[in-house]
């Protein structure tokens, strides 16, 4: 009998221990996701997405300057310099979606108070963003850097309806107050 | 509030003598050290403090880097040719030296997006062809 009850006392205790470590595993995953998609928004929103930036690259000034200015190797290096620059931009913007996506898919909704209807249509964007993505990569491989224009506007704008929505799924990971600028100088070393 | 006072200290007192943001941007990562990748001005240091005038700099990089970025090739190359007439080396030396040793790309602020330094990067490069380009068919004008 004292048997039996240590038995099932030390089964109960493993249990435990199991269930606690599948649960501590899921919060783990689930902060590496948030840390994550933190990162991909920003990336974004700061690097990736700004109208200047976007203009800047796919600016066809800059083609016609090299056009009237320079030689055909020089065309030849520049169509192929931009192409380089663009298709990095694609595989960019889509590593990052990628990564609020996967934050949406997992952990998203135990943090953040999104509505069913606007979880199905962040859904839509994101297939139709990714798809957007390979279809502008194809494109661009095929045809230069300059060959969709409004494909790279529209991939932009649904680009930054999903940030609009990932930045409100992860407002609860922004501090609620301003650091003052003087506070904020910290002198990092680099690494 | 004491960094961005120094900041506008410091575009007033020392980059106004480097209107041009390749210039401005060069200058400013030469005040960086390399080791520790902190920005070091001795006067802007003494008249706020270290961490503040560093930080002031790094703001400063930045904008310079920014505003680099947004200018057209055009424009680039026009201020890479201001800017190697201002070094007084022979265009041909600054060319070749620019083109092999690529010295922009230890130019660029420490957290700027790859992308962003990427396209600077890619840039520049074409702007050094088109300067060699312009050398090897009018090579009086520009080697005088």
């Amino acid at each position: 009998m004292t048997q039996l009850i240590s038995f099932i006392a030390i089964a109960v205790g493993l249990g435990v221990s199991l269930a606690s470590l599948a649960l501590r595993k899921r919060v783990e995953g689930g902060s590496d996701a948030m840390l994550r998609a933190k990162q991909a928004l920003s990336s974004l929103q700061a690097g990736l997405l700004p109208a200047e930036m976007v203009a800047r690259i796919f600016d066809r000034t800059d083609l016609v300057y090299v056009e009237s200015q320079a030689s055909e190797d020089i065309r030849e290096m520049f169509m192929s310099e931009r192409k380089l620059v663009v298709l990095s931009w694609i595989r960019r913007v889509r590593q990052e979606v990628n990564d609020l996506r996967s934050f949406h898919l997992g952990s998203a909704r135990f943090y953040a108070g999104l509505s069913l209807a606007t979880e199905i249509s962040l859904g839509f964007d994101f297939a139709l963003l990714l798809l957007a993505c390979r279809a502008l990569q194809v494109s661009v491989y095929l045809g230069g850097p300059y060959a969709a224009p409004r494909m790279v506007a529209s991939t932009a704008a649904i680009a930054n309806r999903v940030c609009t929505i990932s930045e409100r799924s992860l407002a609860f990971l922004t501090p609620a107050y301003v650091v003052p600028a003087a506070q904020q100088a910290v002198i990092r070393p680099v690494r | 509030m004491d960094v961005q006072q120094a900041a506008d200290d410091f575009r007033r007192r020392s980059l106004s003598g480097y209107p041009r943001p390749l210039d401005r941007l060069i200058y400013l990562a030469s005040m960086r050290d390399y080791n520790t990748g902190l920005y070091y001005h001795d006067g802007l240091a003494s008249r706020y403090s270290q961490e503040v005038a560093c930080e002031a700099m790094a703001d400063c990089h930045r904008e310079a880097f920014r505003n680099l970025l947004g200018s057209s090739l055009e424009d680039l190359v026009d201020q890479m040719d201001g800017y190697m007439s201002s070094t007084h080396t022979s265009p041909l030396d600054f060319l070749t030296a620019w083109r092999k040793l690529e010295p922009y790309r230890v130019a660029v602020p420490v957290e700027s997006d790859p992308l962003s330094a990427q396209f600077l990067f890619s840039s520049f490069k074409i702007a050094l062809a088109i300067l060699e380009s312009r050398l090897h068919s009018q090579p009086v004008a520009l080697s005088a």
